[in-house]
């Protein structure tokens, strides 16, 4: 199968708490100093995905793009150190601070703009603002089917069927291909690139495509024309007080506890 | 003049820090109250072919430079993964150099991919109890039995003999008193650590306690003239070749574990507040920490120069020496200061710098000791008369 995969370079969201500042003036993420930013946890397994498909179907091609500031070659090279074929950047100046659904017109276009393919995956959301609406909003401008968060993805005939992650079990869904799937966490570990792949990967270059290259015009972009215009961003106080639970016994100790929670409307 | 990476190098810098932080401190400290050797991490790097990093892509490696190995070893130890990390990885990595330089064909051909694919061990058995920095003095014999060898002698500081397999070993096939040089006269093998006639039997040390280090007796254990490397009597040289990436390497696991500790430094320092406001906020903390922010970044450019002469076939003796010096002076210093801005956390072995501190302490002393290094500057760098 040709297969499309998008991914997302973010800041790691193993960033101390002390290290996370945000610009309220400009609503804005201030770079963590000295903390690279790395590849959306969901990404890789997106990818794992589309390198198993097509192990178990005997070859395919996989393309990979993200939107992204210019270190999200990183992004790209590590999908292409895990055995993806191509690698695309969307990048332009006016991409910064656009919201999701102007990520999902800008991809939709690239993914045009590739041409070809029977398959796309992403992460089931990204880690940073983890809101998860790219997928089907690419769907929707591409007019193709899109299944979320998927624990298994299988190919069958002109179609794929996939196992959901719901609340309280799974459901197996069937979609004609082209279609949209998003992988979530519960599909297991991807791979890790191997040495030789990653040397390999480092060669290969990736192609830039700016807002023009895929026909955005200028409405289309910008943090102007959000979609979402973004109120106001800031990091919650979060403030804790300790209190030890007293009592004679344990059982008389967890009893006091179980009562405070309660009263506290928290069990 | 171009410090910039390669794509490869950076590419290669970000994907051994991705693998390594999956082993977090949590396993590190569990490794090292438990004395047990990190298996799954081990495998984690072995599969994915790190291991034969510097091995001869015609025998399964991938055929890169010190270079590589030196970031690939600095990120290792920086995860927090520290000496125990890095030793698990490193004899793979430059204890063979000898074999690869010097052995023959059919040796390379038995040892290397397996090596390169982390299924056999090889320790590296050169320190004897009466003599580390003097190596000629060692005293562990080989006597020709036919065409081959029988060993008998004593080694201290065998790390990793009890995981491996074989051990690179070097013993003396003239006596001192009969070689023409000091320095010749021994022989070095690559023999099989065979139980029936080796002993080994574990040191109890400060710390890198994931990784054993052994007494190791050798009661005339029967070694093949197949498994002698390069040529009977010149084992000193052929050793000496290895010495200078295996200083690269060990300098950049003391640049890593400096890093790793600076950073809990620095992050603990934002954090603990102390007299109404955080304790990084005073100079007293402040200074020293960006001290050795200095001091690290300084290292690791001649880390870099001495990586870059070596891969492109250059003499870098004393750039190698130097980056061993410096990176363990720089990176004790910065793991004291680290477990110091931890007041009496530091102490505990939960916050983990006490860890790097015992780790990276040993780089002052294996495999080479400052004052030797410090003799080698004088004497060869200088031109100061030799004093021992
Ligand atoms: C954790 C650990 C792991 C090790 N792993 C291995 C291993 O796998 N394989 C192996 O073969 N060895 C290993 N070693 C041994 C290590 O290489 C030696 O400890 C080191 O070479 C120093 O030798 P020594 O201990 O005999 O010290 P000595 O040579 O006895 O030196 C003692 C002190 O005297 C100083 N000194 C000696 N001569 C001079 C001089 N001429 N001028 C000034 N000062 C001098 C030294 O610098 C040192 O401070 C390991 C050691 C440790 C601690
Ligand atoms: C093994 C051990 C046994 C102990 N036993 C006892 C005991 O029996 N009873 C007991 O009560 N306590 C005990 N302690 C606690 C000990 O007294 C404290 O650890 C010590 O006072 C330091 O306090 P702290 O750990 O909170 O460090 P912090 O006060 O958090 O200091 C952290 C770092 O910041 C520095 N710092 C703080 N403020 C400033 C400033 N204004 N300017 C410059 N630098 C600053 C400190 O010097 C230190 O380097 C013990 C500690 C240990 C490790």
């Amino acid at each position: 199968m040709n297969i499309i995969v998008c991914v997302k370079q973010i800041p790691d969201p193993e960033t101390p708490s002390s290290s996370f500042k945000v610009d309220e003036a400009a609503k804005k993420v201030i770079p963590a100093q000295g903390i690279a930013p790395v590849v959306n946890p969901f990404d890789p397994q997106a990818t794992e995905a589309a390198l198993r498909l097509n192990e178990a179907d005997g070859g395919g091609k996989v393309t990979v793009i993200s939107l992204g500031a210019e270190s999200a070659r990183d992004a790209i090279k590590h999908a292409l150190a895990m055995g993806a074929d191509e690698g695309v950047l969307l990048n332009d100046p006016s991409f910064d601070g656009i919201d999701n659904f102007q990520t999902a017109v800008a991809l939709a276009k690239a993914i045009q703009k590739v041409g070809e393919f029977d398959l796309i995956l992403m992460g089931r959301s990204a880690a940073d603002w983890d809101m998860g609406v790219v997928p089907s909003g690419v769907g929707q401008l591409l007019g193709v089917p899109v299944v979320s968060v998927a624990k298994a993805i299988e190919k069958n005939g002109g179609s794929v069927k996939v196992e959901r992650v719901l609340d309280d079990g799974f459901q197996t869904v069937e979609a004609p291909l082209p279609a949209i799937v998003s992988v979530s966490n519960e599909f297991g570990e991807p791979r890790y690139p191997q040495l030789r792949q990653i040397m390999l990967a480092a060669k290969k270059t990736v192609q830039i495509w700016s807002a023009a290259d895929i026909g955005l015009g200028a409405e289309e972009t910008g943090a102007a024309n959000r979609w979402l215009p973004l109120e106001a961003l800031y990091v919650p106080k979060v403030e804790s007080n300790v209190e030890i639970i007293e009592g004679d016994s344990p059982e008389e100790k967890a009893r006091n506890l179980a009562q405070k929670l309660r009263a506290a409307k928290l069990i | 003049m171009d410090f910039e990476p390669t794509e490869g190098q950076r590419q290669l810098r970000l994907q051994a820090r991705a693998l390594a932080a999956r082993f977090d401190d949590a396993y590190w400290r569990q490794c090292d109250a438990g004395h047990t050797f990190p298996w799954d991490f081990y495998q984690a790097f072995a599969e994915a072919g790190w291991l034969g990093i510097a091995i001869p892509p015609e025998h399964g490696g991938a055929g890169l430079g010190i270079t590589e190995a030196s970031i690939l070893l600095e990120e290792v130890a920086a995860s927090g993964a520290a000496m125990n990390g890095a030793t698990a990885l490193h004899l793979t990595i430059f204890g063979l150099n000898p074999v690869v330089r010097h052995g023959s064909d059919d040796l390379k051909r038995r040892v290397l991919p397996e090596a390169a694919a982390g299924r056999l061990h090889v320790a590296f058995g050169v320190t004897e109890p009466t003599a580390g920095s003097d190596t000629p003095s060692i005293t562990t014999f080989a006597h020709r039995d036919g065409d081959n060898f029988r060993i008998r002698g004593q080694k201290v500081w065998t790390s990793k003999a009890k995981e491996s397999s074989k051990v690179l070993l070097l013993a003396r096939t003239t006596p001192l008193a009969d070689s023409p040089r000091r320095t010749e006269g021994m022989t070095l093998f690559l023999a099989n650590l065979d139980p029936n006639h080796v002993t080994i039997r574990e040191i109890d040390k400060l710390g890198r306690h994931a990784v054993d280090s052994n007494e190791v007796f050798y009661d005339d254990l029967p070694v093949e003239a197949r498994d002698v490397v390069g040529e009977v009597g010149r084992g000193f040289y052929h050793l000496l070749d290895g010495l200078n990436p295996e200083r690269i390497l060990i300098a950049a696991e003391a640049l890593g574990t400096g890093r790793a500790a600076l950073r809990k430094a620095v992050a603990y320092a934002k954090e603990r507040v102390v007299f109404g406001r955080p304790i990084g906020q005073n100079q007293g903390i402040q200074f020293p920490l960006a001290d050795s922010y200095a001091k690290l970044q300084t290292v690791e450019l001649l880390i870099r120069k001495a990586g870059w002469l070596y891969d492109n076939g250059q003499p870098c003796g004393a750039e190698a020496n130097m980056a061993k010096y410096l990176a363990a002076e720089w990176g004790f210093e910065a793991a004291d200061r680290a477990l110091q801005v931890h007041g009496g956390f530091g102490y505990a072995r939960e916050f983990d710098v006490e860890r790097y501190w015992r780790e990276v302490r040993v780089m002052k002393i294996a495999p080479i000791t400052q004052e030797m290094i410090l003799n080698y500057l004088g004497q060869h760098e200088l031109g100061l008369p030799r004093s021992y």
